[in-house]
């Protein structure tokens, strides 16, 4: 006989489960989910307010003040009205992906609409880590040009005419900050998805497999 | 307070919660995580059940959002799990029972074969197991009816090179 055969004929005969009582699984009903949607969601958004706190605190900072005075609004105001506008269309994206995820759903359609939530939010971050770097670039080749102190350095050095050690020094330090944090955040992915997804993205992969 | 509709669910869950039992059981280790997937499973379908009304059967419909649950929404908990395997309690046989020896032990290594078997295969299984159409098994799955039954052959084959080495 066929091994499964013999396995399906204890499987529905011989299962003894403990029998839970109608109180018994009420009490259930009220117990908290940590399903892994609840985490995603959960740190999408942290992730969202975060980046949204990390501009608020760019705009505030003394950096904007001595900005403001340069006369650039013209290069500003596009950035940060662009900025708001991404920001709210991930938002949305982001919230109908969420609610497109039902456990009603077949395996393989709840898998995808789970990554893609996740998807969403990679997205953001990475938008935003894009636009920091952009605005870093800008703001420095803004004060290398408005800043007077500056302006006496690098006039000291094209004196000197060392002029190309100044730009390579900045370049390399802001290329450094720029490889540190990336690092820094990529790492910080890595362990919190990684460890959330790992198992939902393995079995994807054998659904996808299958359908190849 | 209960309402009407916590007793008409909790009424449903307590008829078929064998049904969830039985998912448990592939999918956890231990009693612990047993009783950690069956909370999620019966929250999770709680969740859901202002959505259920009744186009399905209640079981049939306790079948996707439980194998969806076990699948790709539950996270098991860090917790160190301390308990007795499930599998020790319920199918240990003492040593002075002796009939049927070899049907025992045949079955006590088809179950622990299946322990080898991914996420989707034991899906795949589970359904076959409960005796659902290969149209059913490839709805609930997402996958096409064809390469339902391809897989399905796929897992006898690696069962019986497990068994029969």
């Amino acid at each position: 006989m066929d091994e499964l055969e013999i396995l399906k004929k204890d499987w529905q005969k011989n299962q003894k489960f403990p029998k839970l009582s109608k109180k018994e699984i009420y009490r259930l009903l009220h117990k908290k989910s940590s399903s892994v949607v609840k985490w995603i969601f959960i740190l999408s958004i942290i992730e969202f307010c975060f980046w949204t706190f990390i501009s608020l605190l760019v705009k505030d900072s003394e950096v904007q003040k001595r900005l403001d005075g340069y006369d650039i609004d013209h290069v500003i105001m596009p950035l940060i009205i662009s900025g708001y506008i991404i920001l709210a269309y991930f938002f949305v994206a982001f919230y109908k992906n969420y609610k497109k995820i039902s456990s009603m759903d077949s395996v393989k359609l709840l898998m995808k609409n789970i990554l893609n939530t996740r998807k969403t939010v990679k997205h953001y971050v990475l938008f935003n880590l894009i636009f920091l770097y952009i605005s870093i670039i800008i703001g420095i080749i803004i004060e290398v040009s408005n800043n007077v102190d500056l302006k006496l350095i690098t006039a000291k050095f094209t004196e000197t005419a060392d002029y190309f050690i100044l730009y390579g020094i900045v370049a390399i330090l802001t290329l450094l900050m720029m490889v540190l944090l990336t690092g820094i955040l990529l790492g910080f992915y890595y362990l919190v998805y990684g460890l959330l997804l790992k198992r939902l993205k393995k079995n994807y992969k054998v659904l996808q497999e299958l359908e190849q | 307070m209960k309402s009407n509709v916590e007793i008409e669910f909790v009424t449903q869950v307590e008829k078929h919660q064998n049904l969830i039992h039985k998912i448990c059981r592939l999918y956890s280790n231990g009693d612990a995580e047993h009783k950690d997937l069956f909370q999620e499973i019966t929250i999770q379908l709680w969740k859901a059940y202002p959505k259920f009304r009744g186009d399905s059967k209640f079981s049939t419909w306790m079948y996707r959002v439980g194998i969806n649950t076990a699948i790709s929404l539950y996270r098991k908990s860090k917790r160190k799990i301390l308990s007795y395997s499930f599998d020790d309690v319920s199918y240990k046989i003492p040593q002075t029972q002796t009939y049927d020896d070899t049907q025992d032990q045949q079955l006590k290594s088809i179950y622990a074969a299946l322990e080898q078997f991914n996420d989707i295969d034991k899906a795949v299984i589970f359904l076959y197991l409960e005796d659902k159409s290969y149209k059913d098994i490839s709805e609930i799955i997402g996958i096409t009816e064809v390469n339902a039954r391809v897989k399905m052959n796929r897992i006898k084959k690696k069962l019986k090179t497990q068994l029969n080495p």
